[in-house]
């Protein structure tokens, strides 16, 4: 745990400069039909990206998780297809927290384990059995994270992909979501570090897809603003039409919006624990992505349904991260009951201190 | 519209008999008749309105009968929303035209067997007066058509690339420089839905659960927040149904549909993106993959907004014919086009 609340400028520059190189509207499409895009992670692995926010001794990048963050709306901004939330803020944390080795290819997390894939503990091994759906990239990946409650302790194991097998599935994005089977596959029980729990896995998936969304919705809004400046209908610049320039506020509102509720959570839980800002985050970032989504398609006409104009490589994202740790029902309850049990007289303190009301 | 044609041209069916024959289908799960939508629910009113006895007797009983396919060129790359800019040119030559330029958007040319075609004959005119409508027969020489994907994965739509075309002159539909009527009659069919639409879901029988709350019910158990969420959608949807009903029987009675087909248009769409964005909630995590409910849904509701006049244009319409507003200006409505597409704003 940190006090550093800034991000280092150099990341934001070097990271958005290397995917504005990278994926362009070819190589995202391309991606998308062959499933995968080994070049751009190559890339993007090279500059140690992949691994910040995990340290140097654990075989990281080190910076703080919030470098790692904002590289993450950057990736969304971008729209590259990688797994960068999976190997990095997710696999990498929780392997980090066991004390395992960060493998130098690609890592993935089975999002939700649980009813689906169980361990039992034999001596000094785990045995991990059960059908994991939507695990991101585990095509491509080298190892395969699992976290497992096993007699009230949690364990994360490690799996080779090889020992595993991939059913080739993709989200609306086209992105790789592949359905893994376990078979028994025997690894090292490694415990996890207190703090690591199933729920404190599921917020910060949340946080992750918050920080991708929110760079998703801000590219999102941009395109919109140029393509609606340059279509000419009527004789003048659509962009000038006051229905057209509705949509364009909507767009520009909830980038910012989700922006910053994506750094408060960022910057909440680069200090301790952040779930209420979490909560909010992801939910904040679910509602106004589908609001923008609306909007921004509106305002483009039929320019923006084909696969030809990219705004569909940030809209179809949405669409799809807006489903992954945790929908807007799940959130809400989750807020909602946080409320109730604290009180009517905690309510303004809570959402005016956030989650250092809770401890 | 189907029973309509059905009428004049084979069966011998009332008008009243056509109604309850429209009726009876919606409360069946029947059939999608997308692909003959065109033929059935716009081009077949219009050649009824507009056409010469030879073209009804030539066209009328294939659309009826689905053996021809028809789909509709009027747009173009800098003709969307303002379709009166269309630069596509056919000129004159004898008995013959000679057709020159770009379609886009062009729903089922790539199985369409004609189409029809919104062509500018007279640059000199104002926008809207130097246009004439076409039937192209889609395999005529110098028609090629360019398939395009959409996000939904889907390539219904086509650009069309036309050159040195040559149309006989006795498939002009309505006379040299009444395009932009013929089209309004085209587009106010297919506002008001036409013969479009199939059969229902099988709501209207009232007995049966809607197929997509059917589908909804079999995901999880509905929670209080998602029965409020399903029976709004609901009750729109069976409101608009009656409100576009009614849209349809005033517009038999009156021979045209008038603007309250853009109503019904507006109110289409969003009982449709209501239903896929409740079938693709329900659906959690699992909506987002290519098995999941309301996937396909999801990625083509933005474009019900947009296909068939946006609902920018249809609330334009309401706002000035409807409510007498005034109506936005329009510099370059007396121009000649070859002048005022250059810019007048
Ligand atoms: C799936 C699909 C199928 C289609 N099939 C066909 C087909 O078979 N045949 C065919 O001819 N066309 C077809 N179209 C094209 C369709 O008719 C046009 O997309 C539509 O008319 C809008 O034009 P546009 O896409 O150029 O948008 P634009 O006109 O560029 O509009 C962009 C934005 O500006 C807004 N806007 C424009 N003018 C105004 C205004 N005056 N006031 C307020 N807002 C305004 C629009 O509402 C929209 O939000 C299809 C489109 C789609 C998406």
């Amino acid at each position: 745990m940190t006090d550093i609340t800034t991000v280092d400028p150099l990341i934001t520059e070097t990271a958005d400069r290397l995917l504005s190189q990278t994926c362009d509207h070819e190589s995202i499409q391309r991606a998308e039909a062959e499933g995968g895009a080994p070049e751009i992670w190559d890339a993007f692995a090279e500059t140690g990206f992949p691994w910040i926010s995990i340290s140097e001794e654990a075989g990281g990048s080190g910076g703080s998780l919030l470098d790692a963050l904002e590289v993450l709306r950057l990736v969304g901004y971008h729209a590259a297809p990688i797994p960068a939330a999976e190997n990095g803020v997710l696999a990498g944390w929780l392997l980090g927290a066991s004390k395992q080795e960060i493998p130098s290819g690609i890592a993935t997390v089975v999002p939700s384990p649980g009813s689906q894939v169980t361990g039992i503990l034999s001596g000094d091994e785990v045995v991990v059995t059960g059908v994991a759906e939507r695990v991101p990239w585990a095509r491509a990946a080298e190892k395969i994270v699992v976290l497992l409650e096993i007699d009230s302790t949690n364990f994360v194991a490690s799996i080779d992909q090889d020992l595993c097998e991939v059913k080739p599935m993709t989200n609306m994005a086209g992105e790789p979501r592949d359905t893994v089977s376990f078979n028994d596959v025997k690894v090292a029980a490694c415990p996890a570090e207190p703090g690591v729990s199933p729920e404190s896995f599921r917020f910060r998936g949340a946080l992750s897809r918050s920080a991708l969304m929110a760079g998703a919705i801000e590219k999102m809004s941009q395109l919109t603003v140029t393509y609606t400046n340059d279509r000419i209908q009527f004789g003048r610049p659509v962009a000038k039409f006051q229905a057209v320039q509705q949509h364009l506020v909507w767009g520009a509102q909830d980038a910012a919006l989700a922006r910053m509720a994506a750094e408060t959570a960022a910057r909440e839980a680069n200090r301790g624990d952040a779930l209420f800002e979490i909560a909010a985050a992801k939910l904040i970032s679910n509602q106004a992505a589908a609001r923008a989504t609306k909007a921004c398609h509106q305002a483009h006409g039929a320019m923006g349904m084909t696969q030809e104009y990219p705004l569909h490589h940030l809209s179809r994202r949405l669409w799809s991260w807006r489903k992954e740790y945790g929908g807007d029902a799940e959130w809400s309850r989750w807020l909602g009951e946080v409320a109730v049990a604290q009180g009517a007289d905690a309510l303004y303190p809570l959402i005016t201190g956030g989650s250092s009301t809770l401890r | 519209m189907v029973e309509n044609i059905l009428h004049r041209r084979s069966l011998d069916a009332s008008a009243s008999q056509n109604a309850l024959i429209g009726r009876v289908l919606r409360e069946y799960i029947v059939p999608d008749l997308y692909p003959f939508a065109i033929g059935l629910g716009m081009v077949g009113p219009a050649l009824l309105a507009h056409g010469t006895v030879e073209q009804q007797e030539e066209w009328l009983r294939p659309i009826a009968s689905g053996t021809a396919v028809w789909c509709q060129m009027f747009s173009e790359p800098e003709a969307g929303s303002d379709l009166a800019n269309v630069a596509l040119s056919a000129r004159q030559d004898g008995e013959e035209w000679l057709i020159e330029g770009q379609k886009t958007w062009t729903s089922r040319a790539m199985w369409a067997d004609w189409a029809i075609c919104l062509a500018r004959t007279d640059p000199n005119q104002p926008k809207h007066k130097g246009l004439t409508m076409f039937a192209i027969p889609m395999e005529a020489s110098g028609v090629e058509v360019r398939p395009l994907m959409q996000m939904n994965r889907d390539a219904h739509f086509s650009e069309v690339f036309i050159s040195n075309a040559r149309i006989s002159d006795k498939w002009r539909i309505g006379e040299i420089g009444e395009g932009w009527r013929v089209a309004m009659t085209v587009l106010a069919h297919e506002r008001a839905g036409g013969g479009s639409r199939g059969g229902g879901d099988g709501s209207a029988r009232g007995s049966q659960l809607p197929s997509w709350i059917a589908d909804i019910q079999t995901l999880n158990d509905l929670s209080s927040i998602q029965r409020e969420d399903i029976s709004a959608v609901y009750s729109h949807d069976t409101v608009s149904r009656w409100t576009s009903q009614r849209a349809a029987d005033e517009a038999r009675v009156s021979g045209a549909p008038g603007p309250a087909g853009s109503g019904a248009k507006l109110r289409t769409v969003r009982s449709y993106k209501g239903r896929a964005r409740l079938s693709n909630l329900s659906a959690g995590a699992h909506g987002m993959l290519e098995s999941g409910h309301g996937y396909i849904e999801v990625m083509t509701a933005p474009s019900m907004s947009i296909r068939g006049g946006t609902d920018e244009i249809q609330r334009n319409i309401l706002g000035e014919r409807v409510l007498g507003l005034p109506g936005e200006p329009r510099l370059d409505r007396e121009a000649p086009w070859n002048e005022s597409r250059k810019g007048l704003l």
